[in-house]
């Protein structure tokens, strides 16, 4: 799904002019902080990749430097095998759409949308039919003369999103473009957004800070945290094999349960009074030959399967503490033994209750193991 | 907001309020109303002593008005007056606005745009009459004595800074992310400051330069000091006609009048702008 080629033509006005981006070692620093450090990466043809991350981790920083408002400290960044380093925005043909909007207040969505064809000189019926075409796309048509003010946060952000589509940019760069839309809406423009991206084929980064907008959104995920990039990877190779306990923590929710472990012959480890869990063999190997004596576990709560009789191999007893519904399903807070806390998530609605006692498992294939002291992954 | 804290207060502070600002209009409004009575007085009649009520103690006339508007002097500094406000005020916005908006949006290597500001600034602490006599000698220098352009000059030198000042302020008031959008889209430095700051900023624009203009349109020690004839404005007209004939209250109450009228029928059309504009960006829109 990610991969297959999505160009497709929608009309002749939306004549695709698909740009590779390539950053390489993209590096910034204001003064003494370092923003984003040695930022690597090439995308697809029309490719979706989103940059996630806590705030203040460089993803802003990045975005500017490619669109051209942010000069580069180090490193080269590339469109369409084009160095544009040292290029002023107009001339890197991109278009940006910011977390508040930035439309101009004093003209109308018809002068918004159409102000980028305008100050290239477009002929006037070119504009009109183009910003029509657009407007029409993302049903706005009937707002044309509206000013932003008289306009609900959603249609603002429409026509944030004309703005940059009527220009048919070779880059698209949206930073949190949903996080001041309420919650209901923000779903239904994430499938919006992607619809049209799918449809217009132009690669596209996305800012976000929420993983879940991530996972739903993103062709390629670029997970970044304090100016470094964590990993790249598909929604799926994030989920299934995060590189780094960061990652393996800011990727799914709720979080990944992190046990540290100390390793006892065998492939086994123990935690607690109560946790053992015996690994299964090339795992056992693989920390056998980093030789660690501790270990991170990792396990995500909806992985951990329970049973409420003894019959489960490898299970670990526990007694649940709290129990919070989430409607499909229910999260339970599980003390194993007496200093150790496990989240739990199981698929049922209701009948759990606090003080029960249970017996947790975990699968072999849904195990993580992280390197205490370099937090990378060792499952391996 | 205000209505409601007034409905809600009680009627003792009500009636304090109203008592103050009754002292306050009577304040503002007596000389008003003494020039206006002495303007539809004849001459006698301003050396009178009991002619206060028109119609019942003194006979209103219109000989002063009549007077003084088909004066040539006086309506040629009429025109002086209008042509110095809005020649002075054209020429500090199209020098100003750019000088501002530079100050507001970039840093300088050699100098903070702070300081360079404060230095703007300082310029308008200097009292003027300090600098009456350099700037006649200058004038004198240049052939400029008693022309408009010298005058135009002359203004611009005090305004400008003002003008700086006050629209750096504006100017800085303007959304950032905007302005890069406006980038993005694909417009120069020029363009963005036309198409998107100065539209932005057209209220505190618009204050700006009534501001200017009243300034110029009410200076009165410069203009007698550097014109004599030609390019004298309504100021110095007002100020030479005491001296050279004496006191002829009726028509000086006509020209101060005259000389009045403009600013504040001005002030009603830029009063809806001046509530932002005053603000000078605290209130935003
Ligand atoms: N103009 C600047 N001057 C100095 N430091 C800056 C500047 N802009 C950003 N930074 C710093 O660079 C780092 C990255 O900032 P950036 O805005 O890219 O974060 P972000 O990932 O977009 O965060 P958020 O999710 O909060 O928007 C932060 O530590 C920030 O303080
Ligand atoms: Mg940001």
């Amino acid at each position: 799904m990610a991969t297959a080629p999505k160009r497709q033509t929608i009309t002749n006005h939306f004549l695709l002019n698909v740009a590779i981006v390539e950053l390489t070692k993209v590096t910034k620093r204001y003064g003494n902080v370092l923003a984003v450090e040695n930022f690597d990466l090439t995308t697809k043809n029309g490719e979706f990749v989103v940059l996630v991350g806590p705030s203040g981790c460089g993803k802003t920083t990045t975005m500017r430097m490619i669109a051209g408002l942010e000069t580069v400290s180090e490193g080269e960044i590339k469109i369409g095998g084009k160095n544009v380093v040292g290029m002023i925005p107009r001339e890197r043909d991109v278009a940006m759409v910011f977390q508040n909007y930035a439309l101009f207040p004093h003209m109308n969505v018809f002068g918004n949308m159409s102000f980028g064809l305008r100050l290239r000189k477009l002929p006037k019926e070119k504009v009109e039919s183009r910003v029509k075409e657009a407007a029409t796309i993302l049903g706005i048509a009937h707002l044309l003369d509206r000013r932003p003010k008289e306009l609900s946060g959603g249609e603002r952000q429409r026509v944030a999103l004309g703005r940059a589509i009527v220009r048919e940019p070779q880059v698209f760069l949206m930073d949190e473009p949903l996080s001041n839309i309420d919650a209901k809406l923000r779903v239904e423009m994430r499938a919006e957004i992607i619809k049209l991206q799918r449809r217009l084929g132009v690669t596209t980064f996305y800012v976000t800070h929420d993983q879940v907008e991530a996972l739903s959104m993103g062709d390629r995920i670029v997970v970044m945290s304090k100016g470094h990039v964590q990993q790249i990877g598909t929604p799926k190779e994030l989920y299934n094999t995060p590189a780094n306990r960061f990652v393996a923590g800011f990727i799914g929710s709720p979080s990944m349960n992190f046990i540290l472990t100390k390793v006892v012959e065998g492939g086994t480890l123990t935690a607690g009074d109560n946790f053992k869990i015996v690994l299964p063999p090339p795992m056992a190997t693989a920390l056998e030959t980093r030789g660690l004596r501790e270990v991170w576990l990792g396990v995500r709560p909806e992985h951990i399967r329970t049973a409420r009789n003894g019959e489960a191999e490898n299970a670990i007893p526990g007694v649940v503490d709290v129990v919070e519904p989430q409607g499909a399903s229910t999260i339970l807070q599980v003390n194993v033994g007496s200093d150790l806390k496990v989240i739990v998530q199981v698929n049922e609605q209701w009948g759990r209750e606090a003080g029960e006692r249970l017996r947790l498992s975990i699968p072999a294939e849904s195990i993580h193991l992280f390197d205490p002291a370099t937090e990378q992954q060792v499952s391996n | 907001m205000e209505n409601l804290l007034w409905r809600n207060s009680k009627w003792g502070s009500k009636l304090v309020a109203m008592a103050i600002a009754c002292v306050a209009l009577v304040w503002v409004a007596i000389p008003f109303l003494w020039a206006f009575n002495n303007s539809i007085k004849t001459e006698a009649d301003t050396f009178r002593q009991g002619a206060v009520i028109p119609f019942l103690q003194f006979t209103p006339s219109l000989d002063a008005w009549k007077f003084v508007l088909s004066d040539p002097q006086a309506l040629n500094c009429l025109f002086s007056s209008a042509l110095v406000g809005v020649g002075t005020t054209l020429f500090v916005l199209i020098l100003g606005t750019p000088a501002a908006y530079s100050l507001a949006r970039f840093e300088f290597k050699r100098m903070k745009s702070r300081d360079i500001t404060l230095w703007f600034l300082s310029q308008r602490v200097l009292p003027p009459v300090v600098v009456l006599t350099p700037f006649y000698i200058l004038l004198a220098e240049l052939g400029l004595i008693d022309t408009w352009l010298g005058l135009i000059l002359l203004y611009s030198t005090f305004n400008l800074a003002f003008c700086v000042v006050i629209m750096r302020d504006i100017f800085r008031d303007v959304s950032k992310e905007v302005e890069e959008a406006a980038r993005i889209e694909g417009a120069s430095l020029w363009q963005i400051f036309w198409m998107i700051a100065v539209p932005l900023s057209l209220d505190g624009l618009i204050v700006t330069a009534f501001i200017v203009f009243a300034f110029c349109w009410n200076e009165a020690l410069f203009a007698s000091a550097v014109t004599s004839q030609h390019a004298a404005t309504m100021p110095a007209f007002i100020l030479a006609s005491r001296s050279t004939r004496g006191v002829d209250f009726n028509q000086a109450a006509v020209n101060t009048l005259v000389a009045i009228a403009p600013p504040v029928i001005m002030s009603f059309f830029v009063q809806r702008y001046l509530a932002r504009g005053l603000s000078f960006g605290a209130v935003k829109g």
